[in-house]
C-alpha cells in the first residue's frame, strides 16, 4: 500500500517505467477509492448479508406473534333467563385453547339495565381480570362491589373504579344471542366513560393521551362499535 | 512466570546479564526451568502430555497469566464473591441441564412433569432443590459481589467497561429468575408470570409490545411456557455464558483493585515524598519489589509502557490523594507486562525463555 506503484527498479535508481504518480497515495486517476479498500467493504458486505440471511428468518420467527391474531371465539355460556338486570351471575369458559385449566378464565353476566342507560336485551359480561395487574376480582354481594384481593382495587357494579390502584374500569367481553343462548366473545376494555376501546393489558389506561402512550396492538381484536 | 523471574533476577542482578541468559538459553536449561515449573503447579505426573500440549497451545502460559497474577496486598475475603457467582452460575447451568431430562415445557404436561421429577425420581427433590434454592443464592451473591466493588471503588477506571458487563449480567440473571420462575407452572408461577408480563405492559410505547413478545401474544398462550423455556434453558444462559468470559478476561487483563484501606505503592516516577507520608507502614511498601520485576519484564519486552499507562502514571501523579487509582495504576503494569510475556513467548519453549 504504502509502496508507489511504479517500483520496477533497484532503490535509489531512476525507474525503468514511469507510471503516473498515485494521487493521493494508493489512488490513480479516476478511481475514488483503492483496490484494498473494495475488496475490504464487498468482503464486509457479503459478510453482513450472510449474518442477515440468519438474522432476520429467526428474529421475524420470534415476533410473529405480535402481528398475528387468533381466531375470534365465541363460547355459549347459557341460556338468556339464566340472567337478570339485578345482579351477576358467575360464568366460567374457555378464553385461549389448548392450555387447559390456565386458559379458562370467569365473567359476571347480567343484562341491561334502564338505572344505567342499557337495553333491556343487551348482555353485560365483566371480565374479572383486575385492571392493575391482572388478578382476579370477586363480585361481593353484599358490597355490590368487585374486590381485588391482590392490591384492594374496588370497582362499582358497573365495573368502574372506586378506589386502589387501578387505572380503569374492568374489561369487558363482546355478547350475543344465538338460539336463546348468551354467547361470550372477544375482550374489550373501556375508558372511565364506559366507551369501548380496544383490549389492552392491565395496568394501561384508557382513553385521552393514553390512546397514544399505549397504541394498538395488530395482535387483538377491534373493540365494538358502540 | 513471576517465580522465574525473581528467581533469575537473584542470580545475576545486573541488567546486562539477564539479557544474555534471555537471549540464549540452552535446551538443558529450559528443561530444568519447565521441570520447577511444573513441581511449582504439581503437574509434574502429567509434564509430557501436558508439554506436548503446551507445545502447541501455550496452556500453561495462558493458565499462568491467569492464575498467578499479582494481587494488591489487603485482598480478603470479599474478593472471592465473584468467584462464588460464577461457581453457582455453574451449579445452575449443571442442575438445569439435568432438570430439563424429566421436564416437559407443555402448559398441560410441565406441573405433572414437576411432581413425578420431585416426587419419584431418584435424588430429583435434591437436585431440583439446589437450582430452586441456588436461583436465590445466585441473586444474593451477584449483590454482594456488586455492593464489594462499588465500596471498594473497583469500577473506576481503568475497570468501568467491566461494570457495564456486569449491570448487564445482574440484568440477565434476574430475566433468568423470572423466566425460571413460571417453569413449575403451579398456581403461584402462573399468576406470577402473569402479573410481571402486565407490568411489562404498562411501559409506555413500547411495553404493550414488549408483553406482547415475552408472550407470544396478546394473551398468556400455550406458546408462552414453551417461549420462556428457550430463554431459560438457551438464550439467556449463553449470553450470561459469553459475558461472563468477558467479564473473567477484563479481570485478568486490568488486575484487582486493592481495597480502599491499603496505601498505595509509590507509583513509578514519583518523588519519594510524595507517597510516603506520615501514618504508613514501612509492611505497606512492600509492594515495591512486585513492581522492581514488572519494571525488569517492562524493560525487556520492546515498548517499555504502553501509551495508556504513560498517560495513567500521569494521572497519578496528579491525583496523588486518591489512592485507591494510584494503587489501580501500580499495578496495571504488572498484570500487562505478565501478559505481554505470555503472549511472546515461543510456543516451543513454553515458560522458560522469558
Amino acid at each position: 500500500m504504502s509502496e508507489p506503484l511504479n517500483k520496477n527498479s533497484e532503490p535509489g535508481e531512476e525507474p525503468r517505467i514511469k507510471l503516473p504518480e498515485a494521487e493521493p497515495r494508493g489512488y490513480f486517476e479516476g478511481e475514488s477509492m483503492t483496490r484494498r479498500h473494495v475488496f475490504t467493504v464487498a468482503s464486509q458486505a457479503i459478510g453482513g448479508v450472510a449474518a442477515l440471511a440468519v438474522v432476520l428468518p429467526v428474529v421475524g420467527f420470534a415476533v410473529a406473534p405480535l402481528f398475528t391474531r387468533g381466531e375470534e371465539r365465541w363460547e355459549a355460556v347459557g341460556p338468556v333467563s339464566d340472567f337478570n338486570a339485578e345482579t351477576y351471575k358467575q360464568v366460567v369458559f374457555t378464553e385461549i385453547t389448548g392450555i387447559g385449566e390456565a386458559g379458562k378464565t370467569t365473567a359476571y353476566i347480567r343484562t341491561g339495565a334502564e338505572k344505567f342507560n342499557e337495553e333491556p336485551n343487551d348482555v353485560i359480561a365483566i371480565s374479572t381480570r383486575c385492571a392493575h395487574l391482572g388478578c382476579p376480582v370477586r363480585f361481593v354481594q353484599a358490597a355490590q362491589n368487585f374486590i381485588c384481593p391482590c392490591h384492594g382495587g374496588v370497582y362499582d357494579f358497573e365495573g368502574k373504579r372506586l378506589g386502589g390502584p387501578p387505572v380503569r374500569p374492568l374489561d369487558r367481553f363482546q355478547t350475543r344471542v344465538r338460539g336463546g343462548q348468551v354467547e361470550v366473545g372477544p375482550r374489550f376494555s373501556v375508558t372511565n366513560q364506559l366507551k369501548a376501546v380496544r383490549v389492552r393489558d392491565p395496568g394501561e389506561f384508557t382513553g385521552g393521551i393514553w390512546e397514544f402512550l399505549y397504541p394498538p396492538r395488530p395482535s387483538t381484536f377491534p373493540p365494538p362499535s358502540n | 512466570m513471576s517465580l522465574l523471574k525473581r528467581k533469575k533476577k537473584d542470580e545475576s542482578p545486573e541488567g546486562s546479564g539477564e539479557a544474555e541468559a534471555v537471549a540464549k538459553p540452552t535446551k538443558g536449561e529450559r528443561m530444568g526451568q519447565a521441570k520447577d515449573l511444573s513441581v511449582h503447579h504439581g503437574t509434574q505426573g502429567a509434564i509430557d502430555v501436558a508439554g506436548w500440549v503446551d507445545s502447541r497451545v501455550n496452556a500453561t502460559g495462558i493458565f499462568t497469566a491467569m492464575m498467578s497474577r499479582h494481587v494488591p496486598k489487603g485482598t480478603n475475603w470479599f474478593y472471592t464473591l465473584g468467584s462464588a457467582t460464577m461457581f453457582i452460575f455453574a451449579m445452575q447451568a449443571i442442575t438445569g441441564v439435568f432438570l430439563s431430562m424429566y421436564y416437559t415445557p407443555s402448559a398441560t404436561q410441565a406441573y405433572a412433569s414437576i411432581t413425578h421429577l420431585t416426587n419419584d425420581v431418584f435424588m430429583g427433590e435434591f437436585v431440583r432443590g439446589m437450582h430452586k434454592w441456588g436461583a436465590s443464592l445466585m441473586i444474593i451473591l451477584i449483590f454482594l459481589h456488586m455492593a464489594r466493588t462499588f465500596f471498594f471503588g473497583a469500577y473506576k477506571y481503568p475497570r468501568e467497561l467491566n461494570w457495564v458487563i456486569g449491570v448487564v449480567l445482574l440484568i440477565l440473571t434476574t430475566v433468568m429468575g423470572l423466566t425460571g420462575y413460571l417453569l413449575p407452572f403451579d398456581q403461584r408461577s402462573f399468576w406470577a408470570t402473569i402479573v410481571a408480563n402486565n407490568i411489562t405492559a404498562s411501559g409506555p410505547v413500547v411495553g404493550p409490545y414488549l408483553a406482547d413478545f415475552l408472550r407470544a401474544g396478546p394473551d398468556f398462550s400455550a406458546t408462552t411456557l414453551s417461549r420462556f423455556y428457550a430463554l431459560h434453558m438457551m438464550v439467556v444462559p449463553g449470553l450470561m455464558a459469553a459475558l461472563i468470559g468477558a467479564h473473567l478476561f477484563f479481570v485478568v487483563k486490568l488486575g484487582t483493585t486493592a481495597p480502599p484501606w491499603v496505601r498505595a505503592p509509590r507509583p513509578k516516577g514519583a518523588r519519594p515524598s510524595e507517597s510516603v507520608t506520615a501514618g504508613v507502614a514501612s509492611e505497606d511498601l512492600e509492594e515495591v519489589p512486585v513492581n522492581g520485576a514488572a519494571a525488569a519484564a517492562v524493560t525487556e519486552a520492546d515498548p517499555p509502557v504502553d501509551e495508556a499507562n504513560a498517560a495513567e502514571a500521569e494521572a497519578v501523579e496528579a491525583t496523588e490523594a486518591e489512592e485507591t487509582e494510584s494503587a489501580t495504576a501500580t499495578e496495571e503494569p504488572a498484570a500487562e507486562a505478565a501478559t505481554e510475556e505470555a503472549e511472546e513467548e515461543p510456543p516451543t519453549d513454553g515458560e522458560v525463555s522469558s
